[in-house]
């Protein structure tokens, strides 16, 4: 910019060349005669005085003296004497030092502005000061002096005459220096690269904001009139027929000559697809009517094809004709013709659809087995001694004993540790079943004898419990029920040859089940009407029958294991009583033909059920009334169904001589459903009188389960 | 193949025989190879011939062979092979007497079971019936004491004072189902052939339900029981003075009800009970003055400082457990079975870990009872309700013998004077099976 500043000043100046006067008259540099001879060597350090006018002028610190511009020209030649600047350096160390840049922070003396100065020509003084006081002209050196001056003193070239305040400037070497590189166009300072490379600050593609924050131009929206024009013309193009779509495919005009063509569009015909003959091996040097002689096997080879099996041995062994006029028919043709007719006639008339499905991928995500342990897995004890099936076992509180009744006529108690048959209790009748009372302090068994209840005494337990129980098994007076002219549903009479009690039902009794406390149990008479299930309280040695009306035979009843809730399995249906309010309070359906067993889990909100036709019911009774779960898992009736008390186990025995172990996770969380894993299947029981296992049971405390088979055997299977 | 098995055949290994056995045992230490496929029998053969050459009378017996700690139970390049020792140097086979019952002697007939048996002293087994009877049997042949008064089954029987007996008398502890245990002293110096019935003297009654085990202390002043009613109890075996006078009125009246013409009885009570199994404690034993080791059927191993009464020590194993025993180097090993046919051994010096350090699994039941031999590290015996005995070394897991005499369950087995198994079992007999060599 100044560069191009000092240029327009050159351009004018030879219109002003009489300004020149108008410049003090005894300014050295002011005549341009006097630059003339600044060429001379003599004088070439005054060179460069010339465009300090011109920084002046750049730098608008003072209006630009006329003669500048023309001093400005004569520069051209003088530019030369850069290399004798630096020579000078040294010296003007000092001068730089007192003229520092503070000369210009201060604001200029004179306050006149800028007005020509030659308004003030004929003045006393120049101007005005910042107090408006008069600044005094001042004389200046006249041209001997300063000639004479600028001959005494090396430096004296680098003072300038500032017309504007009247004063001499001694400008500094730097200053010379920037001056002395303008001149020659280059930027002022050395350091200053004029062209640096290019930095794109703005780096648009990913940058959050645009480099414009301007709206989006209405354009932008609008559609386009010659797009539209476009569209139009070329609508009429397709219209008038000048542009087609449909360019006639060019029809390869070779195809496979050895391709495999089973699946070419082609052959997917309707009805009977086709289904291409195997390709037969191409015919090698082998075939061939004449091989070289290394084809044809020797004699030895041929004996021993015939060692080899009929499918190993070569189809075809190569032999050698003189001429092709000398091969055979082919000897087989007929029979092939035959075969392949055959296969035809034998072929299948439609193509069997077959989804490849990994079977695995369908099977349900379950846990590994292992991690689900400990689970029964093998028998290591067996109970021997009943000489009948058994029919019904039952574990004690604390897992010490077990009672097992037979249909020999026998309740039998056995040692778990060892296997030891600890008592016979010779009954006399058929037991059906047998329930050990689930309380610690009462060791008392409850068993259905014939058609009737019995209550032993096992006679396990220290003196003070056997002393208590014998109390409790005695019957004060039997007080008849007045029911009427009907039979009494429960008579309580006194046993005396076990000590014991037997409860005459009217009806035959099946069933016998305790509540968890050990006080009340219930027995089930499945043809007793409005009277099938009673609950009975041994402390009171009192009956009653509150459930009159029952949708079916009942088959089994239990109690809830903590609420006051009452379980009646009917053939069909589960019927959930509230005891404390007397109501149903859930009717669940089965939908099974007859349901032998029912268990409830230990949390009391999950029941199972096991049915004549194998098929066992997981119900989530806060889920719904139907079955969660179905499970067709034997062959056979099953015969009982238990929960573990502890384990998360449950299992199933059935007359499959088997029983089944599930794992039955049931969670605290009521958005997750239960989790049953089928892990085993316990075998050992041999069928008698086609009948297999016919009771399971759970260890109260450890993850073993005793199964009673029709084999007369009791066995204990653990983890 | 068949050049194959011919390499087979003609390859061998160098080895020398050494021994920690007597002189007339002794082989000459010097290497021969012998072929690669001799097992131990192969192997015993020519270590008898060897001695056979060095003693014309030697009497060729079966000998063990241990490379690197552990015994040789197959073919020798394949025990190379399967230990990863090189065939090219001179291998060093140990050997020592073959650990085996030798001889079956005829066994002691019972009423009933034999569900305990004792045979810490050299003279005298003793063993606890299901019968309610305990039997002296004196050198293994004739029973010179019975002692009465249980009315349960006997689980558990123990010599209290174990060695040489101090003034012609032994003390005897039994265990029963019937909730209580008995203290007997009985005379050695009776004349055979009479068996004499001894009652109690002292009843320890206090457990609520029926003992399974009893282990008397090391300074035999203590007795702990191990009962089903998930406690143990500790019990003084000589009462104090007040205790006795304190039971006195007791006493007579249950003199008056038993019509029997029985001694006088002391009753005592439980110096202490050990509260912590959550199930039936199935078995203790004492090996040190100051720890008992505890297992129950809560699937816990539990060790009790004696003094304190402290749990200071459990681990469990996941298996209902039915025997415990210590034994090996300083008595620190614990082995146990339980309800699967599996013997564990465990060491509770170890650290941060539960798993057992051996398991042994050649039965095919429940583990009723394991004894450690009462001086060797190594050798333990188990008995399982499959009606096998047997014996093991910690150096191999196969077993060193199986003694299969029982008809049925085994329900007890224990060393007797080091040299014999002794066990009982639900066929009402006491099988001995001695001449173990145990050097």
């Amino acid at each position: 910019m100044g560069r191009a500043d000092g240029e327009d000043k050159a351009a004018l100046s030879p219109g002003g060349e009489d300004t020149a006067d108008l410049s003090p008259d005894d300014s050295p540099w002011s005549d341009s005669a006097w630059s003339e001879d600044d060429d001379d060597d003599e004088v070439r350090p005054r060179s460069p005085t010339h465009p300090i006018d011109f920084l002046l002028s750049a730098d608008g610190l003072s209006m630009l003296p006329p003669q500048a511009s023309l001093s400005f020209e004569d520069s051209g030649e003088g530019s030369g004497s850069d290399a004798d600047s630096d020579g000078l350096e040294e010296e003007d160390d000092a001068a730089a030092e007192e003229s520092d840049s503070s000369e210009d922070e201060v604001a200029p003396r004179n306050t006149v502005g800028n007005v020509p100065l030659q308004w003030y020509k004929d003045e006393e003084h120049i101007g005005y000061d910042i107090s408006a006081r008069k600044i005094k002209k001042r004389d200046r050196e006249g041209r001997i002096d300063s000639f004479l001056s600028s001959k005494d003193n090396d430096d004296d070239w680098l003072k300038i005459w500032d017309d504007y305040n009247a004063e001499e400037v001694k400008i500094t070497k730097e200053e010379a220096k920037i001056i002395s590189r303008m001149m020659k166009g280059k930027t002022p300072h050395a350091n200053v690269d004029p062209y640096p490379d290019y930095v794109d600050w703005f780096e648009y593609a990913d940058k959050g904001h645009p480099l414009s924050n301007a709206p989006e131009p209405k354009r932008r929206f609008v559609p386009s009139k010659w797009e539209q024009k476009k569209v139009v013309k070329l609508v009429r193009a397709i219209r008038k027929g000048w542009i087609k779509f449909d360019k006639p495919k060019d029809e390869p005009n070779y195809y496979l000559l050895w391709g495999d063509d089973t699946d070419t569009a082609d052959n997917k015909r309707q009805g009977l697809s086709y289904i291409p003959a195997p390709k037969p091996n191409l015919p090698g040097h082998e075939e061939s009517y004449n091989p070289s002689v290394e084809y044809i096997p020797t004699q030895e080879e041929i004996d021993n094809y015939q060692l080899m099996y009929e499918e190993d041995r070569p189809k075809f062994i190569p032999r050698r004709f003189e001429s092709l006029r000398s091969v055979p028919a082919y000897e087989k043709a007929l029979r092939e013709g035959f075969d392949r007719c055959l296969d035809l006639y034998l072929c299948p008339r439609t193509r069997k659809k077959r989804i490849n499905i990994d079977p695995e991928s369908l099977k349900p995500k379950l846990p590994s087995k292992k991690d689900l342990r400990p689970y029964p897995r093998t028998c290591y004890l067996e109970f021997k001694g009943h000489g009948g099936p058994v029919t019904s076992l039952s574990v004690e509180a604390t897992g010490q004993w077990i009672a097992s009744g037979s249909s020999d006529g026998t309740i039998r108690v056995w040692e778990v540790e060892t296997g030891r048959c600890l008592k016979v209790f010779n009954v006399g009748a058929d037991v059906h079943h047998i329930s050990w009372n689930p309380s610690p302090e009462r060791p008392i068994l409850a068993a259905i004898v014939g058609r009737d209840l019995l209550l032993l005494n096992a006679e396990v337990g220290d003196e003070e419990t056997q002393v208590r129980t014998k109390e409790l098994l005695h019957v004060g007076e039997p007080t008849p029920e007045d029911d009427g002219d009907k039979k009494p549903a429960v008579r309580w009479v006194n046993n005396d040859k076990f000590d014991g009690i037997t409860l005459i039902h009217h009806r035959a009794a099946s069933t016998v089940e305790w509540h968890s406390k050990g006080d009340y149990f219930t027995t089930v008479v499945p043809t007793g009407e409005s009277r099938a299930v009673l609950l009975h309280q041994l402390s009171k040695k009192h009956s009653h029958h509150p459930f009159r009306k029952l949708p079916g035979l009942p088959v089994a009843a239990v109690f809830h294991p903590t609420q006051k809730m009452f379980f009646v399995a009917t053939k069909k249906f589960v019927q959930v009583y509230d005891l404390q309010k007397a109501e149903v309070v859930k009717k669940l359906e089965s939908g099974l033909r007859e349901i032998s067993s029912i268990s409830i889990h230990p949390g009391g909100d999950n029941v199972i059920v096991g049915s004549k036709d194998g098929k066992l019911c997981w119900f989530d009774t806060d889920l719904s009334t139907r079955p969660y779960k179905m499970l067709k898992n034997h062959s056979k009736d099953i015969t009982s169904v238990t929960f573990h008390r502890r384990y998360p186990l449950f299992a199933s025995s059935s007359e499959d001589c088997t029983a089944h172990v599930f794992h039955g996770m049931v969670y605290a969380d009521l958005n997750q459903n239960p989790l049953i894993v089928p892990l085993e299947i316990l075998r050992g029981h041999l069928s008698s009188d086609r009948r297999g296992v016919l009771d399971c049971k759970f260890h109260p405390r450890q993850p073993w389960l005793f199964t009673a088979g029709a084999d007369s055997m009791i066995r204990l299977y653990c983890d | 193949a068949a050049a194959a098995m011919d390499a087979d055949a003609s390859r061998q290994v160098r080895v020398r025989f050494v021994t920690k056995l007597p002189p007339p045992l002794r082989a000459p230490p010097t290497a021969i190879a012998v072929p690669a496929e001799l097992s131990r029998m192969g192997l015993s053969e020519i270590v008898n011939s060897l001695l056979l050459s060095a003693e014309p009378d030697h009497q060729a017996q079966p000998f063990d062979f241990i490379v690197d700690g552990e015994l040789v139970r197959m073919p020798l390049h394949q025990f190379l092979l399967a230990k990863g020792i090189s065939a090219e140097r001179v291998l060093e086979l140990e050997y020592i007497k073959a650990v085996a019952p030798r001889k079956q002697e005829p066994p002691l007939p019972h009423d009933d079971w034999v569900s305990a048996v004792d045979g810490s002293n050299p003279s005298f087994i003793l063993t606890g019936c299901y019968d309610g009877l305990a039997r002296i049997w004196k050198d293994a042949a004739e029973c010179t004491q019975v002692l009465e008064g249980h009315s349960g089954a006997i689980t558990s029987a123990s010599f209290i004072n174990k060695g040489v007996e101090t003034d012609g008398s032994l003390h005897v502890v039994t265990g029963s189902k019937d909730r209580s245990l008995r203290l007997f002293k009985f005379d050695t110096s009776v004349t055979i052939g009479s068996s004499k019935r001894i009652g109690a003297y002292k009843i320890l009654p206090g457990h609520t339900s029926s003992i399974q085990s009893i282990a008397v202390d090391p300074s035999r002043n203590m007795i702990c029981s191990a009962s089903w009613d998930t406690t143990i109890k500790l019990w003084a075996v000589e009462g104090s003075e007040e205790d006795s006078d304190t039971v006195s009125v007791k006493k007579r009246r249950m003199n008056s009800d038993a019509s029997g013409p029985e001694e006088s009885q002391l009753e005592g009570s439980a110096s202490s009970t050990l509260l912590g199994h959550t199930q039936c404690v199935s078995s203790v034993a004492w090996p040190e003055q100051r720890t008992i080791y505890s297992a129950s059927w809560d699937h816990s191993v539990r060790q009790w400082d004696a003094q304190t009464g402290r749990e200071t020590w459990n681990m469990f194993c996941g298996k209902a457990l039915n025997c415990l025993d210590c034994g090996g180097e300083g008595s620190s090993l614990i082995a146990a079975g339980g309800s699967d046919p599996v013997l564990r051994v465990w060491d509770p010096r170890k650290p941060g870990t539960t798993a057992p350090i051996f398991q042994f699994s050649s039965h095919s039941s429940w583990i009723s009872a394991c004894k450690w031999h009462p001086s060797s590290w190594f050798h333990l015996i188990s008995s399982s309700f499959d009606g096998k005995v047997m014996l093991w070394d910690l150096r191999t897991a196969w077993p060193l013998a199986s003694v299969d005499s029982h008809k049925d369950k085994v329900l007890c087995a224990d060393w007797w004077k080091g040299d014999s198994v002794i066990s009982g079992g639900a066929d009402s007999k006491l099988c001995i099976s001695s001449g173990v060599e145990i050097a």
